[in-house]
C-alpha cells in the first residue's frame, strides 16, 4: 500500500513510518522538511497520487489558542480535501481521550474541530483517541514548577508509551476504517501526580512534586476522570518501569 | 617500492584533486559535472562512465539525478528513458553502502539476482558492465545520494581509484548541492518572472477580452498545461457560469461547448463547492470524481477532451470568492499557481467592478432619457407613448397596468394597462374591467405600504391561482414588479411592470418619473377646470360691468331714507333674506349691492340675476345650472347663478316676474340650501345670501295666485321699503346736482350751477319714474343746455305714466275714471269673468248686467282687462 504519514518525523510519526517500511509499504514522510506542508499545500497533490492510507501525526507548531485552532482547521481542511480528490480509502488520526469534554482549553477544542473536518470529509476514517504519552511526564513536571517544587495535578492519569502508540496506529492503518473512533491507553492507572513524582524519583531530580488540582493542563482544570478512558480502550504492553529502562536514567 | 607508489599516488591523487577543485568551480549545467569528472579521471584510470543518483527524503528512494548521456552503454536501449526517471528503494546493496565509509564494490554477475534488486542492475548487465563502485554522497551529515561508477572490466577498480572516489565525494556533494540550490533559485527566479509578465499584462487588463489575451499568453507559458476555463460566480450567489476558457483547446462538438457555455452550474454540485472552500489548489482526477457519480456537465466534457486531472483553484478578492480557474495540468505549483489566481482575481474584480459601473451609467442614461420623455408629457395619451416606446421598445419591459387613488383616498382608479395583454383574453378583460379595485385589496394594499415594491415571480403567481397572473404568462417575461407611485410622502397609485429582469435603480426610477408625470397630469387637469371656472366668472363679470349703475352711494339724506339705511345696517351684517320694495326705478339694486358690500361676503362678488329679464324656460338653468345634454341646445355643462354665488350673495330682482315652476324650485334652494343641475343628479350644497327685489306688491300677487304665498313668506323675512322720489323732494336738489356733475362730465360739458327755478320745478313733478326718470331727465336736459347754468329742464307734460300707478291716490281723478279703473282691475284678477261664481260682479256685488252696462258706459273693453301689464 502507499501510506502517506504526515508529521512522519515526529515522535510517533518517526516510528510508524519505520514499522510500516520494515512491513514493505510504501511510505511517504510528510513534513515540510521533505516538502509536503499541509498549512500551504505544497507537495500535497502529489503526496496523495495513488495513496491508500494518510495517517495524520502532524502538530502545531505553536500552542497559542489561535495558532492551534488556525493550525488543526487549516491543515485539517487541506490535507482532508486533498485525501478526498485523490481517492483516499483511509484517513487515520490520532486525538486524545475526552477531547470534546475539556472545553476549557484551546488545544483540547481545535483537536475537536479537527476530527469534525475528518468527519465530515467524506473520506472513510479511523480517529484514535489516545491518552498522554509517557514521553510528556518531563514537560509536565517543567510546566508545573515552582521553585524546588513542581505543581501537578491530582486528576487520574494513564500514560501510554510513544512505542505503543506507533504499534496501535500501524494497526489501524493496516486494518479497514471504522469511521469511528477508538481509545488507546497505558497499562496503569494512578494520578498525574504521581507519575511525575515517580518520573522525577528515577531521573534524580531534587523537585518536589505537589498535587494540587488547580494546575492547569493545557488550560483547563482537570477533574478527577478527565483524562482517562471513559469506556473499553485498547492497552499498550509498556508500563511506566518498561518505559523508564528505555530511557537510559541519568546517574 | 611501496613508499614510492604511495607517494606517486598521493600526488596524482593531489593532482587530481587540485585539477577536479578547480573544474568544479566552473561547473554551471549539471551535466557538464558528471562530463567533467569522468573526463579527467579517465585520464588516470580505466572505467566506462559515471552517474550521480540522489535520495528521496519523502519515501527513502533514490533516483537518477546526473547521468553520462555521452559514455552510458544504456542511451540507446528502449526502455532507458523509464530507468532514468524510475525511483528505486532504498533496500540490500544500497543500505551497505549507506553504512560503509568508503565505497562499496559490487561484482554485477553477484548481485543480478539478489532480491530487490533496483531495476538498472540487470540492464547494465545485459549491456556487458561488469563492475559498479557506489560511494555515498553526505551533506550535513545526512546521505543525499550516491556516485556510481561503472565499468566493464573486472578489477578496474584499484585500490588507488577507490581511495580517490572517497576524497572526490565531499565535493562532489557540495558541487550537488549548490547545484541543486541553484536550480531552486533559478527556478524561483522563472517563477518570479512569470508572475511579473503576468502582473504587467494583466495591470492594463480593463475588459474581459484583455483579460482573455492577458490570461492565454501567460498561461500558454506554464510548462504542462493543456486547457483551462475560468469560471465566475452568478449574481445569485447559486450558480456559476462560464467567464473566459482556452480557445487553443480542439473542441470535439461545437453545440456541446456552446450549451456548456451558457449554462449555470449551482455551486453545490460536489466538485465546485470543494474548490471553493479550499485555501489551496486541489488536483481532481476527472474518472474519479465521474465515478464519485458527480453529474455536472463541464466534468464530463472534460473526458472527453481527454483531460485526466484538473487543478481547481479560487479565484477569491478579499472575503469574496469571483469564481474557480480550472488547469489541465498534472501537478501543482502552489506558489505560482496562487500568484497567477491572485492576478486573475483582482483583475476579474475590477473588470466585474467596470461592468457594473457601465451598467449603472447605462441605467442613469436611460433614466434621464425618460425623464426628459416624460418631462414633456402633458396627458394621458403623451405619458402612454412615451412610456410604450422607452420602456417596451428598451427594456423590453411591459407596464401592465397603472392605477391611481382617487379623490376619495380609497378607491383605485386604472389610470393606464396595456390593452395586448388581453388581446386572447376578452373574459378576464371584461371582469377586471367590472371589478374596483381599492387600496384595501391585498396585492396592492402590500405594494403600497412596501418600501420599494415587490417582486412578484409570475410562474409562482400563477400557480397559486392568480389569475393576472396567468395574463401575465402570456407574455412570456418572467417577474411582475410592482410599485407603489409616490409623490413626496403621499402614495398617488400603483404601477405594475413586466419583465425578466429590472434593477432597482430603474425601478425607482420609473416609479419616480411616472409618478412625477401622473402627478402633473392630474395638476394639469385640475388646472384647466380652474381655468374654465375663472373664464365663466371673467365671462359674468363682463357682463355684469355694463348693467351695473355707476354710482357707487346713496345720495339722500331725508327722514324716509335714514329709516331705509337704519334697516340696512340693522341687517347687512346677518344672512338674512332681504326683500327690497319700491317703485320702479327707486334704486333697489343700489340697495342690495350696499347690504352686500357691508356684509361678511363682501370679498366675493355678489351674483344679480333679473328674473324678468330671462325667458321662463331659461329661468331654471339660469339660477340652478344644467348638465351637458341636459335639453336640447345645453351642450356643455353650466354653472348656475346659486353654485355661482356660493358662499356670496344672489340679487334676485324683478322676482315678482319669476314663472311658478322656478318659484318652487327656488323655494326648494332656500329652504335646504342646495341646488341640483337640471339634468343632474347631483345635489350641491350651497350657502347663499338673497336679496330680492321687486316693485310689484308680492301680497296682491299671492292673491292673485301669481305668486307662491311660501315662497313669499319665505322672502318677506325683513322688507325694506324704499320710498318714491316724490315723497323725498328734500333729496331733489342733492339728487339733481350729482346727476348735473356726472352728465356734465360725460358730455364734456361745464355747467356749474343749477337756477333755483329748475329746481323747484323738479320739488312740484311728482316722478312716477322716480330716481331712474331724474337721472335721465338731467342727461337729456345737459345735452341741450349750452351755457354752464343749468336754466330748464324738459319735464313731461304727458303724464301717462302716472296713470299706471294704480295705487296711489292722487285725488285729480273724476268718479268715472275712478270706477273705470277699478272695474277693470277686478275683472283682471277675475281673469275677465264677469258674472256668475268667482265673477268680478260677485266681488263688486252687483247684478252682472248692471256691471256690464256700467262696462258698456264707461268703454272697458277685453283689451283693457286682458292687457298685460
Amino acid at each position: 500500500m502507499k501510506i502517506v504519514v504526515i508529521g512522519g518525523t515526529g515522535l510517533i510519526g518517526s516510528k510508524v513510518v519505520e514499522k510500516l517500511r520494515q512491513l514493505g509499504h510504501q511510505v511517504i514522510v510528510g513534513s515540510p522538511n521533505t516538502g509536503i506542508n499541509t498549512i500551504t499545500g505544497e507537495g500535497l497533490a502529489e503526496a496523495m497520487k495513488g495513496t491508500d492510507v494518510v495517517i495524520d501525526l502532524a502538530n502545531s507548531p505553536s500552542f497559542d489558542d489561535n495558532a492551534v485552532m488556525e493550525f488543526f482547521r487549516t491543515a485539517g481542511k487541506n490535507l482532508l480535501a486533498s485525501a478526498l480528490n485523490a481517492g483516499v480509502k483511509h484517513h487515520i488520526a490520532v486525538s486524545i481521550v475526552n477531547a470534546d469534554k475539556i472545553t476549557d482549553s484551546g488545544y483540547m477544542r481545535a483537536k475537536v474541530v479537527q476530527e469534525n473536518i475528518i468527519k465530515e470529509s467524506g473520506v472513510p476514517y479511523t480517529i484514535i483517541r489516545s491518552t498522554q504519552f509517557l514521553e510528556f511526564l518531563a514537560g509536565i513536571a517543567n510546566s508545573g514548577t515552582q521553585g524546588s517544587e513542581s505543581h501537578v495535578s491530582g486528576a487520574q492519569f494513564q500514560p501510554i508509551a510513544a512505542e505503543d502508540v506507533s504499534v496501535f496506529v500501524t494497526q489501524v492503518a493496516l486494518s479497514a476504517p471504522i469511521n469511528g473512533y477508538i481509545e488507546i491507553a497505558g497499562p496503569e492507572r494512578s494520578t498525574m501526580a504521581e507519575f511525575v513524582g515517580r518520573y522525577l524519583y528515577y531521573m534524580n531530580d531534587p523537585r518536589k512534586v505537589v498535587s494540587d488540582n488547580n494546575t492547569r493542563y493545557f488550560g483547563a482544570l482537570l477533574s478527577e476522570n478527565a483524562l482517562v478512558p471513559l469506556g473499553l480502550a485498547k492497552m499498550g504492553g509498556i508500563n511506566f518501569d518498561k518505559w523508564m529502562k528505555g530511557q537510559g536514567v541519568k546517574s | 617500492m611501496r613508499d614510492q607508489l604511495h607517494s606517486a599516488t598521493t600526488r596524482n591523487e593531489r593532482d587530481i584533486l587540485l585539477d577536479l577543485g578547480q573544474d568544479l568551480t566552473r561547473v554551471r549545467e549539471k551535466n557538464d559535472l558528471i562530463i567533467l569528472l569522468t573526463e579527467r579521471m579517465k585520464t588516470y584510470f580505466y572505467f566506462c562512465h559515471a552517474s550521480v543518483s540522489l535520495i528521496g527524503q519523502q519515501d527513502n528512494t533514490f533516483s537518477a539525478f546526473l547521468l553520462d548521456n555521452t559514455y552510458s552503454p544504456l542511451l540507446k536501449y528502449p526502455g532507458y528513458a523509464k530507468l532514468v526517471s524510475a525511483k528505486y528503494p532504498l533496500t540490500g546493496i544500497l543500505q551497505a553502502v549507506l553504512q560503509a565509509e568508503g565505497p562499496i564494490l559490487y561484482l554485477l554477475e553477484e548481485i543480478v539476482n539478489q532480491p530487490m534488486i533496483p531495476a538498472f542492475v540487470p540492464v547494465y548487465y545485459e549491456a556487458g558492465i561488469k563492475e559498479v563502485l557506489i560511494m555515498k554522497l553526505m551533506n550535513e551529515e545526512k546521505p543525499i545520494g550516491f556516485f556510481h561508477v561503472y565499468s566493464d572490466t573486472a578489477g578496474s577498480f584499484s585500490t588507488e581509484f577507490r581511495n580517490l572516489v572517497q576524497f572526490i565525494a565531499p565535493q562532489i556533494s557540495s558541487a550537488i548541492s549548490n547545484i541543486i540550490k541553484n536550480d531552486e533559485i533559478l527556478k524561483e527566479k522563472n517563477e518570479k518572472s512569470f508572475l511579473l509578465d503576468f502582473s504587467e499584462g494583466i495591470a492594463t487588463v480593463k475588459t474581459k477580452s484583455e483579460l482573455e489575451d492577458a490570461v492565454s499568453n501567460a498561461l500558454r507559458k506554464l510548462t504542462g498545461l493543456r486547457g483551462y476555463i475560468i469560471l465566475k460566480i452568478n449574481d445569485d450567489g447559486l450558480t456559476m457560469g462560464s467567464f473566459l476558457y482556452d480557445t487553443s483547446v480542439p473542441i470535439p462538438d461545437m453545440d456541446e461547448l456552446n450549451a456548456l457555455v451558457s449554462t449555470s452550474f449551482p455551486i453545490n454540485d460536489g466538485l465546485q463547492s470543494r474548490v471553493l472552500d479550499s485555501q489551496i489548489p486541489l488536483l481532481f482526477s476527472v474518472e474519479l470524481e465521474i465515478r464519485r457519480g458527480i453529474q455536472s456537465a463541464y466534468l464530463h466534457y472534460w473526458k472527453k477532451l481527454g483531460f485526466k486531472t484538473m487543478v481547481g483553484l479560487r479565484l477569491r478578492h478579499g472575503d469574496t470568492n469571483l469564481g474557480i480557474l480550472w488547469l489541465n495540468i498534472e501537478e501543482i505549483n502552489i506558489e505560482l499557481l496562487q500568484g497567477v489566481c491572485s492576478q486573475i482575481s483582482i483583475a476579474m474584480a475590477n473588470i466585474i467592478a467596470n461592468e457594473q459601473v457601465i451598467v449603472k451609467q447605462a441605467e442613469q442614461t436611460f433614466l434621464l432619457d425618460f425623464s426628459c420623455e416624460i418631462a414633456r408629457v402633458r396627458t394621458k395619451a403623451d405619458l402612454e407613448a412615451a412610456i410604450f416606446k422607452v420602456l417596451d421598445k428598451i427594456l423590453h419591459a411591459k407596464v401592465a397596468m397603472i392605477t391611481v387613488i382617487a379623490d376619495d383616498g380609497y378607491n383605485l382608479v386604472r389610470f393606464m394597462f396595456d390593452e395586448t395583454l388581453f388581446d386572447h383574453a376578452r373574459e378576464v378583460y371584461d371582469e377586471m374591467l367590472g371589478k374596483q379595485f381599492t387600496i384595501e385589496e391585498t396585492y396592492n394594499a402590500k405594494v403600497l405600504s412596501s418600501e420599494d415594491g415587490l417582486v412578484f415571480n409570475v410562474e409562482e403567481e400563477a400557480m397559486s391561482g392568480n389569475a393576472l397572473a396567468a395574463l401575465w404568462q402570456t407574455t412570456g417575461l418572467k417577474n411582475a414588479y410592482s410599485l407603489p407611485l409616490r409623490v413626496g410622502d403621499r402614495n398617488i397609485g400603483t404601477i405594475w411592470l413586466l419583465a425578466n429582469h429590472l434593477s432597482q435603480l430603474i425601478l425607482r426610477g420609473i416609479a419616480a418619473q411616472i409618478s412625477i408625470a401622473i402627478a402633473n397630469i392630474q395638476a394639469n387637469e385640475k388646472l384647466q377646470n380652474y381655468k374654465k371656472q375663472l373664464e365663466n366668472e371673467n365671462l359674468y363679470l363682463k357682463e355684469q360691468i355694463s348693467n351695473i349703475y355707476n354710482f357707487s352711494e346713496i345720495i339722500g339724506n331725508g327722514a324716509e331714507m335714514q329709516e331705509v339705511y337704519r334697516l340696512m345696517s340693522l341687517v347687512a351684517n346677518s344672512a338674512t333674506t332681504v326683500l327690497v320694495l319700491g317703485e320702479t326705478g327707486t334704486g333697489k339694486e343700489l340697495i342690495a349691492r350696499a347690504i352686500h358690500n357691508a356684509s361678511p361676503r363682501k370679498d366675493k362678488l355678489m351674483v344679480k340675476v333679473n328674473c324678468a329679464a330671462l325667458p321662463a324656460n331659461l329661468v331654471e338653468s339660469e339660477l340652478f345650472g344644467h348638465e351637458r345634454g341636459a335639453f336640447t341646445g345645453a351642450i356643455d355643462r353650466r354653472i348656475g347663478k346659486f353654485e355661482l354665488a356660493n358662499q356670496s350673495t344672489l340679487f334676485l330682482d324683478e322676482v315678482g316676474e319669476l314663472p311658478l315652476e322656478a318659484q318652487s324650485k327656488l323655494l326648494r334652494a332656500i329652504q335646504e340650501r342646495e341646488v341640483e343641475r337640471v339634468g343632474g343628479k347631483q345635489i350641491i350644497k350651497v350657502d347663499v345670501r338673497l336679496v330680492v327685489a321687486t316693485n310689484r306688491n308680492l301680497e296682491e300677487e299671492v292673491k292673485a295666485g301669481r305668486f307662491r304665498a311660501d315662497l313669499y313668506f319665505r322672502l318677506n323675512v325683513f322688507p325694506i321699503m324704499l320710498p318714491p322720489l316724490r315723497n323725498r323732494t328734500e333729496d331733489i336738489e342733492a339728487l339733481t346736482l350729482f346727476f348735473v356733475e356726472k352728465y356734465s362730465r360725460n358730455s364734456g360739458r361745464i355747467i356749474r350751477k343749477v337756477t333755483p327755478g329748475v329746481i323747484q320745478q323738479l320739488r312740484s313733478y311728482s316722478w312716477p319714474g322716480n330716481v331712474r326718470e331724474l337721472e335721465h331727465l338731467i342727461e337729456r336736459s345737459v345735452l341741450l343746455t349750452t351755457n354752464s347754468t343749468l336754466q330748464e329742464v324738459y319735464i313731461p307734460t304727458n303724464h301717462l305714466l302716472s296713470e299706471r300707478s294704480e295705487n296711489k291716490e292722487q285725488f285729480n281723478r273724476t268718479l268715472d275714471e275712478v270706477d273705470r279703473t277699478y272695474i277693470i282691475g277686478v275683472l283682471k284678477r277675475c281673469r275677465g269673468k264677469i258674472s256668475g261664481h268667482g265673477g268680478a260682479a260677485a266681488i263688486l256685488d252687483i247684478p252682472g248686467n248692471t256691471l256690464h252696462s256700467k262696462m258698456r258706459k264707461l268703454g272697458v273693453t277685453k283689451t283693457d282687462y286682458f292687457s298685460k301689464e
